[in-house]
């Protein structure tokens, strides 16, 4: 029971809970832990599954009693990430844009990858002074295609962000 | 847990905060005494969680007041009492409750249970 309550004491230090009101639940628990124990009810039948887990009935009781005090660093009022709600809205626009584009018809743009200068003879005996004509042969490859790709894979490596980010916050919540 | 006491369970998770602010209302309680009398009229289960956590959010609410006083020469204990936000919330979720109750009957009472033995 001693050793319960103690535990309680550790987990309100670690949340951050201010000391007095830390001792005052501390002393409140004892003393009822005491008073039930004098009745022959036990830990469990006075606290349930709770009696079994300190630490998490220590923060469920701090959290709802609004005593553990905000982190610097966000905590259970973590600010949404503005990064990343910039980045997933780029790249869900660049995935509708490029898909716009694949739809709409042929590609419109395109990028030369290749190009190859061709030093060809004139098809015609050239003037005297004429060395010849220079043509220039491009593989093209649309660059919607190439905009679908990055932003679906950007748009991917944002949800696996967010994921990250909920993850935490529940973890964050439940403590 | 077994089947029925975890519907036990979950249904009282629903009401607790009510049957809490009833109990107090009979009389100022701490902690303990509040499962005492809950205890008495057949609410010995209380599964997971306990009160505690909810006397902490009905304090945070202002639904309760608290004070602090010895207990039949004992240690100071935390007494809670319903606040006038509290009764008006009790009075309310009465209502809720027996409205609820009332339209689960009409839906359950039909049907027969045969025990077994």
């Amino acid at each position: 029971m001693t050793d319960f309550v103690e535990q309680c004491r550790r987990e309100w230090r670690r949340l951050g809970v201010p000391d007095p009101v830390a001792e005052e639940m501390a002393a409140d628990l004892a003393t009822d832990l005491l008073e039930a124990e004098t009745e022959g009810v036990s830990v469990e039948e006075l606290l349930g599954s709770s009696a079994f887990d300190p630490r998490s009935f220590a923060a469920s009781w701090a959290a709802e009693r609004g005593v553990v005090p905000a982190r610097p660093d966000g905590g259970p009022r973590r600010r949404r990430p503005v990064g990343l709600i910039a980045f997933t809205a780029v790249a869900a626009v660049a995935v509708v844009v490029a898909a716009a584009l694949l739809l709409s018809g042929e590609p419109k743009v395109s990028v030369v990858t290749r190009t190859a200068h061709l030093r060809v003879p004139p098809p015609v005996p050239a003037p005297a002074g004429a060395g010849g004509q220079v043509l220039s042969a491009s593989a093209a490859t649309p660059v919607e295609w190439i905009l679908l790709l990055l932003a679906i894979v950007a748009l991917g490596f944002a949800a696996w962000l967010w994921s990250g980010w909920a993850r935490s916050r529940s973890s964050d919540v439940a403590v | 847990m077994a089947l029925g006491a975890q519907r036990r369970t979950d249904l009282l998770r629903g009401v607790l905060d009510l049957c809490l602010l009833a109990v107090m209302d009979e009389g100022p309680a701490y902690g303990y005494e509040m499962t005492r009398r809950l205890r008495d009229r057949g609410l010995a289960i209380v599964g997971e969680g306990s009160i505690y956590p909810l006397l902490g959010r009905l304090e945070r609410e202002g639904l309760v007041e608290t004070y602090r006083a010895a207990s039949n020469g004992g240690p100071p204990r935390k007494y809670y009492r319903p606040s006038g936000a509290g009764r008006l919330a009790l009075a309310v979720g009465v209502s809720e409750w027996r409205a609820v109750r009332d339209a689960v009957d009409a839906v359950l009472a039909p049907v027969k249970v045969e025990v077994a033995t």
